[in-house]
């Protein structure tokens, strides 16, 4: 279960700003709060395995507001990559679809049910298991790859997303207002301070 | 600054009623046929490729630019958000392979009209005179065809039109800047602060931003967010900062045409244009000269793509040097945890530089050096960062939520040239039929050496300056070389004109003929190199 965390910057509401965004930007970013385009990427089958997957690499609370798996298959359908792929691993899509595949059989084989029908704790132990891995092959992945695949996409949603921006501090877009407080602990009226640090 | 206008002006030809893209400019720009045999195409509206189209057109050659990616317009093709800019990225297909592969796309590959310097920090600083002779002085590397000296004037001429802001710079030829250095946020404290405690000099700068307005160039507005393409039009790239003078002197630009193959006349061993593709059509531009400026990568491949019954291993490639020498910078990055808020996305991620660590110090096992910059990753990339050290869950996002509190300092460790870093072609094809490219590339010991040394000085910068914890990623930043600048046809593909060896109207003029990189971001070095390859052209 997604653990309750401490709230740093109480109030804190990067999105609040949206009106002294440029419209390309405010497009592009509000965009991300209303509903995902649907599925076209993963199957139904792939969509389980990887809500439970980023539910647990990135400790998702159940009424989370990013809909990451979403985002991921929005990417993959779009083939927006980073602009590269490891030699030994095949292009972004066909490696979620593989590496998928292979915690949905991790899980058959070591609980006799289906990665996204178990429990937490026994998701994050064979998610942890791939990451521990080293250079030993997983389903025929080298698994430090799968992984920096797996935390890329993942990272990407999330911290793309002005929910993700509230809990850090983050004001998001800045333009054209641009900062004029700078320097250490300098904040602008619109950034608030942490609350919870040090 | 007069003089800088009366011979590039391009940031007076920009809109000043708070738009920044002259539309009429490009509206009206001269266009040519296909079938004008024109003084000569540019293969890539990049760092040296637009400084190439400005120099040829203000000398009144006909010269028609090609780039794969948009004509870019800030206000409306770029946005403030770091998610929201991976199009600013050449995101075709390549594979990455060797002992040390490196990561391409948003780390060291544009597309579009500005080239990579679109998404540059903004670092302008130029090489040592050192780094044209690694060779001679310190027994790895290669010497340049050229020396230092070579360049100087072009250095002045760019660092005056670009313009780049800092302090009187003490390092390799000292010189001083054009424009005043900019104030500092959090991060740049935190570095001057450290380094000041441990006796090193840091400087501010330099940073190809102007410090106040710029002909129509408003003063930038410390937002932080250059790495995704500059809405204000203060950051330097070449769609500001050459584009527009080079249209303004009857240069063409066609964008969304992407170069499939450079044609050579069997009989007369001479280059006749570009085979392109536009709008799905296939289409030939037939040319004079062929300079060809797609970078480190895109370079090597359509050379490799060229081959013919002349060139049967491809372009220029008859002693096996097309695509080798490839370089990056090892680029580790060190962050520090401060009771303070730093608040790092606060202002550019350029800020303040040392270059202590540049030269060959005798007492050290390894050869050359490194510079120590700020970097200031945003939260996408902060990410990656916190990912890097194994944390995930819970714990990934507890560690995330204290960003504002952490500093970044990145290196750029000289890597040394080596034959099997290259690139050939993979089996995989991209939408157009074509090979992509893979770039294979592996580290040197002294290459370790150096990421382990700069490691080590970043950590104690941090915690000089008061930081508790640090963190480090290991990770690699620019791209040098794939057909390097040679005194003979057997070491290199181009002389010291940037004139290939094999075709004598065949030109290369981008970051792909350096020889060597030093500890220096290469934006610069690569527009003096074409600024000075220009003027040799055109006598």
């Amino acid at each position: 279960m997604a653990a309750t965390r401490p709230n740093r910057f109480p109030g804190f509401d990067a999105a609040s700003q949206w009106r002294h965004w440029d419209a390309a930007t405010a497009g592009a970013v509000m965009k991300r709060l209303g509903p995902p385009p649907p599925f076209r990427y993963f199957t139904p089958d792939e969509q389980s395995t990887a809500v439970a997957l980023c539910d647990r690499l990135l400790d998702l609370e159940p009424d989370c507001p990013v809909n990451v798996v979403a985002m991921i298959d929005s990417r993959l359908a779009e083939a927006e990559t980073d602009g590269w792929r490891y030699e030994d691993m095949p292009e972004d899509g066909r490696a979620w679809s593989v590496s998928l595949a292979g915690l949905k059989s991790d899980a058959v084989d070591r609980f006799q049910i289906p990665f996204a029908e178990l429990d937490p704790p026994s998701q994050n132990s064979i998610i942890g298991a791939v990451r521990k891995l080293g250079s030993e092959a997983w389903h025929g992945l080298p698994p430090d790859h799968v992984w920096s695949l797996w935390t890329r996409y993942a990272c990407t949603a999330f911290y793309g997303h002005p929910f993700g921006w509230n809990e850090i501090g983050f004001p998001g877009p800045a333009y054209p207002s641009g900062y004029k407080n700078l320097g250490l602990d300098a904040r602008e009226p619109r950034e608030k301070a942490d609350e919870g640090g040090a | 600054m007069s003089g800088v206008r009366d011979r590039n002006a391009s940031a007076w030809l920009l809109p000043n009623d708070g738009t920044r893209t002259n539309h009429r400019l490009r509206r009206d720009m001269r266009r040519f046929e296909d079938s004008d045999e024109v003084d000569a195409v540019v293969v890539g509206c990049g760092a040296g490729g637009s400084v190439m189209l400005q120099r040829l057109a203000r000398r009144g050659w006909h010269v028609v630019g090609f780039d794969a990616g948009p004509f870019w317009d800030p206000d409306t093709d770029w946005v403030s958000d770091e998610a929201g800019s991976h199009h600013l990225y050449w995101t075709e297909p390549r594979v990455i392979s060797g002992s040390d592969p490196v990561p391409m796309g948003s780390n060291n590959s544009g597309r579009g009209v500005g080239g990579s310097m679109v998404h540059f920090a903004g670092y302008a600083p130029r090489f040592h005179p050192s780094d044209f002779r690694t060779l001679s002085q310190d027994g790895v590397g290669a010497d340049w065809p050229i020396r230092y000296e070579a360049l100087r004037p072009y250095y002045t001429e760019i660092e005056q039109e670009l313009p780049v802001a800092g302090d009187f710079w003490p390092w390799g030829d000292p010189h001083p800047y054009p424009h005043r250095p900019h104030r500092v946020s959090g991060n740049g404290e935190v570095f001057l602060r450290g380094a000041e405690k441990m006796g090193i000099t840091a400087k501010v700068g330099p940073v190809a931003i102007p410090n106040g307005r710029f002909g129509n160039r408003p003063h930038c507005i410390y937002r932080g967010f250059c790495l995704q393409g500059c809405k204000v039009n203060a950051k330097a790239s070449p769609l500001i900062t050459h584009v527009p003078d080079a249209l303004a002197h009857g240069a063409e630009i066609r964008a969304d045409c992407m170069v499939t193959r450079v044609e050579v006349d069997e009989h007369t061993g001479l280059a006749t244009g570009v085979h392109y593709i536009k709008d799905g059509r296939r289409r030939f531009q037939r040319a004079r000269i062929v300079i060809v400026a797609g970078y480190s990568i895109e370079t090597p491949r359509l050379l490799l793509n060229s081959a013919s019954k002349r060139f049967p291993e491809g372009l220029c490639n008859d002693f096996d040097q097309v695509g080798r020498y490839l370089m990056v910078q090892g680029a580790p990055q060190t962050a520090g945890r401060f009771d303070e808020e730093v608040r790092m996305y606060k202002a550019p991620p350029p800020e303040v530089m040392s270059e202590d660590f540049y030269e060959t110090d005798p007492g050290k096992p390894y050869r050359r050096g490194f510079a120590i910059q700020t970097v200031s990753p945003l939260p996408i990339t902060w990410a990656e960062h916190v990912a890097a050290q194994g944390h995930w869950g819970a714990d990934l996002r507890e560690r995330m939520s204290d960003y504002v509190h952490w500093a970044c300092l990145g290196a750029l460790c000289e890597f040394l040239p080596s034959a099997e870093n290259r690139v050939t072609l993979s089996r995989e094809t991209d939408r157009n039929g074509l090979p992509v490219a893979d770039f294979s590339y592996s580290q040197t010991d002294n290459d370790k050496m150096l990421m382990k040394a700069a490691r080590g000085v970043m950590e104690e910068i941090l915690h000089a300056a008061g930081a508790a914890d640090v963190i480090t990623i290991g990770r690699y930043a620019h791209l040098v070389g794939g057909a390097r600048m040679a005194a003979d046809e057997r070491h290199g593909v181009v002389d010291s004109d940037c004139r290939t060896f094999a075709v004598r109207n065949l030109y290369i003029a981008d970051g792909s003929v350096l020889p060597t990189q030093g500890s220096a971001n290469p934006a610069l070095t690569i527009m003096a190199v074409a600024a000075r390859a220009a003027d040799r052209l055109t006598g």
